[in-house]
């Protein structure tokens, strides 16, 4: 039997991680990538296992369709969103290529967040937050003067995980300079990141602001069958004891189990069966199976305990290299279980060990990306094995000579192991010297992720917000709220 | 001198900081009253400053001050030093060699060493002379290089904020952390360094950690950067938990609610006031003692005292007749809470007596009290302060000159107790090797500066 020939679109440190699963297969699959950037590590894997690089645009379907007709690959898996929003996956179908990763219409979920809000509020699922929507930038502002109140500004596509701002308005005294900035960063959606965008015509998002600690759900699905991975957590901070700018991630913790140590099992439950209705939901709303991959970007809040954030039709990154390694199950017979919808024959199994990411990001990273790039990446990677530390890159471009560049984001991610969140902390900590810039332009990364501290802090927010929720529950609040206002009386708001 | 600081750094360009720093000065007012200001950046080379003496609401009373203190960053302060010459009242502006603004709460103590290495420059305060010697090696040097550099060179206790002309924010704190500083954050949006964690609360932020004594905090455009430039040898200041600090702030890692309460506790187990009717506090720093008193006695607490007007320290105000006012603004005492009664009468330190020995005789002569016990939620004050607390010099101190039962009869009261300095170091929950307890003890972690009353103002 001829090995199977799998085509990874992607670059960054998650595809990374899913080109490690897919070639660990016991069934020797040959490894094909089309990517934007030539990773070293997934060029290494490609190489490896007898496949090839295609160096293209990634997210073209046309571009995708080319390399996968070139090596005749079985079928293609899709690491990032962009690909799925553009119907790389719908392409393919035409040309009779399976591909694990959503179609456009499911991925939708994810490329409008205000189509994502409307389906869940339609559905009636739980863990959804109060959102208005505008077309246009002057009745977003109309609205913001008229109601001063801490709120969450999105651009109303996915762009790249940029362009949120959340806003804690709640000292009167400082509402002007607050009122200001909303103002002001809801122009900036609409001009600068929804700019580019033709293929929805909502811009602007305005959501209710909530409070609690975040966590990640990631699974598998083919429409039928929802295969959750461990819960992860990722720290968007840029600096230290959560402070500085939002980044695509610093990092993050699993483990050991499906659980985090500051979310409990019936929340880990209601997370699944959220994400489960929503997989539903989307078939019910389009008619197409949704067969790939489902992330919710959640939180444990006040109002519902379980609350969706986000959704992604893909895995995260960086949390994807918290689990993929320890996946002991064929990753190669999960992606064709997916694509057979037999997904429900398949049980996940994972190594029972805790994780720890760290990124490395260089300077510049993430507001001033162009001086951050072009960077040349000196890094000791038997240092780093020895520490027990595994090195999956992300940003970063390996030229035809074999000196690698960064590419403006974050530069490599570190993974380790241990039996606890705070073993693995340490060694993947012990792993940071080891990643530098060869002409000396700065790096950073997070000391404090995996540590008792931060572990702590989290805990701590958990234990507020479990309160809280449980409380409304037993009073027959959840997702509701009851005011009186002046002169006007009771007011139930339901969700 | 004693003073408050403040420094805001925005992560994005939408933020103006200045109001900000306005209320997270405001919520540092208690740490100094005489002057105060504030300098921002737009990361273009100017520094824009508006500074004063007053208080912070009367310093920026004008809406049309706030608005033009432009920029996402910035630092502020409020002193307890009455200047009235631009030039020495903080935060220090330096031109040259590279333009930074500088907040300082502290002291130095080499200061006609330092005064030398930066001629022909005739630095006009403490603040100044720090911000003129950073600013040089600022010439060779990176911020965080620069500031580990004066870490080894400056004598003294401090805490400091810097803002340079290039958009920078420097925050540090001496090897022995004498003086407090903390640092918080909002959101993805700005990053905050604060003495006191209640200023970090007061703009919406939340409050992360102290910083470690010798610890750098660098911020730029790019980064954060911290640096443990010196090792830790911690003397945290214990006046500030027993008195200075705000009862909702953390410093050095403790609560200062819990600490005052567990002053009020203890002062009740080490000398109780067997069959007393009442427990009063003399406001506002004194009212936990009081509350954690009646709470483990079974005493009940009542209300002796309504302040009149605006909040006064009344005893860090540098004149005689300045206190006087202060103390009789604000000690209204309500006759029907004392007529009759044995009172235990709760204050938070008793510095040359005067005020208490005014208090004790209109109650008992004026308001009819029956028997006054007075208890002080800190130990005897016997020493003045080297660095820079308003503690007036030991012949003014009435606990370094008489002994308790003297003092007793002096302000009038029917029995009198200090807290006890294990009472103290107890409560506070550090071990005494981490703590100044100078003012207590007349020793002193650093020794102070040969020739002694060289202010360097």
């Amino acid at each position: 039997m001829m090995a199977v020939k799998v085509l990874l679109v992607g670059e960054g440190g998650r595809e990374h991680a899913i080109a490690e699963a897919i070639c660990r297969s016991p069934q020797n699959p040959r490894l094909y990538a089309v990517m934007r950037l030539n990773n070293p590590g997934i060029a290494s894997l490609c190489q490896k296992t007898g496949g090839e690089v295609f160096l293209g645009d990634s997210k073209n379907p046309q571009t995708v369709w080319e390399a996968a007709e070139k090596f005749h690959v079985d079928w293609v898996f899709v690491g990032p969103e962009e690909p799925l929003f553009h119907g790389v996956a719908d392409t393919l179908e035409k040309a009779g290529i399976p591909c694990v990763g959503a179609k456009k219409g499911p991925a939708e979920l994810e490329m409008s967040k205000a189509s994502m809000r409307r389906l869940m509020w339609k559905y009636k699922i739980p863990g959804r937050l109060r959102f208005k929507v505008f077309k246009e930038v002057s009745e977003a502002v109309a609205y913001l003067r008229e109601y001063a109140e801490s709120l969450a500004l999105k651009p109303a596509r996915q762009a790249g995980g940029k362009g949120v701002k959340v806003v804690a308005d709640l000292q009167a005294y400082l509402s002007a300079e607050k009122s200001h900035v909303k103002e002001e960063h809801a122009k900036i959606i609409y001009s600068e990141h929804m700019k580019d965008y033709t293929d929805i015509e909502d811009r602007i998002l305005i959501e209710e602001k909530v409070d609690g600690p975040e966590y990640t759900l990631q699974a598998f699905t083919d429409g039928r069958t929802v295969r959750p991975l461990p819960l992860v957590q990722d720290n968007k901070n840029a600096f230290e004891m959560d402070i500085g700018p939002e980044t695509g991630g610093m990092g993050s913790i699993a483990g050991k189990g499906p659980l985090l140590p500051f979310i409990t099992m019936e929340e880990y439950r209601q997370s699944v069966s959220i994400v489960n209705k929503c997989v539903k939901a989307v078939e019910a709303e389009t008619g197409e199976k949704y067969k790939g991959v489902v992330s919710g970007q959640m939180m444990l809040t006040a109002s519902w305990g379980p609350t969706i954030i986000e959704f992604y039709s893909r895995l995260g990154d960086p949390e994807a290299v918290n689990v993929l390694p320890l996946l002991k199950t064929d990753m190669v017979e999960i992606c064709e279980a997916i694509l057979d919808e037999k997904l429900h024959k398949i049980r996940l199994e994972l190594e029972n060990a805790a994780s720890v990411v760290k990124c490395v990001s260089p300077r510049g990273y993430p507001d001033q990306r162009e001086l951050a790039k072009g960077h040349p990446l000196s890094i000791d990677l038997e240092a780093i094995r020895r520490h027990g530390g595994r090195v999956y890159f992300a940003s970063t471009d390996q030229k035809p000579d074999g000196a690698i560049y960064s590419g403006g984001s974050r530069l490599v991610e570190i993974f380790a192991k241990g039996e606890t969140i705070m073993e693995a902390g340490e060694k993947a900590e012990a792993c940071m010297p080891y990643v530098k810039l060869g002409d000396g332009w700065g790096v950073y990364h997070r000391s404090d992720i995996g540590s008792r501290e931060l572990l702590e802090v989290r805990i701590e927010q958990a234990q507020l917000m479990r309160a809280v929720y449980k409380y409304r529950a037993k009073k027959g609040l959840v997702g509701k709220t009851v005011e009186w206002i002046p002169r006007k009386g009771k007011l139930v708001l339901k969700a | 001198m004693g003073s408050g600081i403040i420094g805001i750094y925005g992560f994005s360009r939408l933020w103006k900081m200045a109001r900000f720093l306005y209320y997270g000065l405001m919520a540092l007012q208690h740490r100094g009253q005489e002057t105060c200001g504030i300098v921002t950046s737009a990361g273009n080379g100017n520094l824009y400053h508006h500074k004063a003496p007053g208080l912070v609401d009367q310093v920026f009373s004008e809406p049309k001050i706030i608005e033009a203190l432009k920029g996402w960053m910035g630092i502020g302060c409020v002193t307890a030093m009455p200047e009235k010459e631009l030039g020495k009242i903080q935060p220090a502006l330096v031109e040259g060699p590279q333009k930074v603004a500088l907040c300082f709460d502290g002291k130095i103590l080499n200061v006609k060493e330092l005064t030398g290495r930066v001629k022909p420059f005739v630095p006009q305060s403490e603040a100044e002379l720090f911000a003129a010697l950073f600013s040089r090696e600022l010439e060779e040097k990176h911020p965080l290089d620069a500031m580990a550099e004066l870490m080894k060179t400056v004598k003294g206790v401090y805490s400091t904020v810097i803002l340079t002309g290039k958009g920078e924010m420097v925050a540090a704190r001496d090897p022995r952390g004498v003086k407090p500083l903390t640092i918080g954050s909002f959101g993805f949006d700005y990053g905050v360094v604060a003495s006191e964690s209640c200023a970090v609360d007061v703009i919406g932020a939340d409050f992360k950690s102290d910083l470690k004594p010798g610890e750098i905090y660098y911020f730029d455009s790019q980064s954060i950067k911290r640096k443990q430039a010196v090792k830790p040898q911690p003397s945290y200041c214990a006046f500030e938990h027993v008195y200075l600090a705000r009862p909702d702030s953390w410093i050095n890692g403790s609560s200062v609610y819990n600490a005052r309460m567990e002053i009020g506790k203890r002062l009740a187990k080490e000398n109780p006031v067997r069959d007393a009717e009442v427990v009063l506090g003399v406001p506002e720093t004194a009212i936990p003692f009081a509350v954690a008193y009646s709470n483990e006695t079974g005493t009940p607490l009542g209300l002796g005292f309504v302040q009149t007007g605006r909040r006064v320290r009344s005893a860090i105000k540098p004149t005689q007749f300045e206190r006087l006012v202060g103390v009789q603004l604000k000690l209204n005492p309500i006759k029907t809470a004392m007529a009759g009664k044995k009172i235990v009468l709760v204050d938070d330190s008793v510095v040359r007596g005067t005020t208490t020995k005014n208090t004790v005789s209109l109650m008992r002569n004026r308001m009819g009290a029956k028997e006054i016990h007075v208890r002080v939620g800190s130990p005897r004050l016997v020493a003045s302060c080297p660095y820079g607390t308003e503690v007036p010099p030991e012949d003014e101190l009435i606990a370094a000159n008489l002994t308790p039962g003297e003092v007793g009869k002096v302000v009038g009261a029917d029995s009198f107790h200090w807290l006890s300095l294990r009472g103290l170091t107890d409560a506070l929950g550090i071990p005494k090797s981490r703590l100044c307890l100078g003012c207590f003890s007349g020793k002193y972690p650093l020794p102070p500066e040969e020739g002694g009353a060289d202010d360097g103002r």
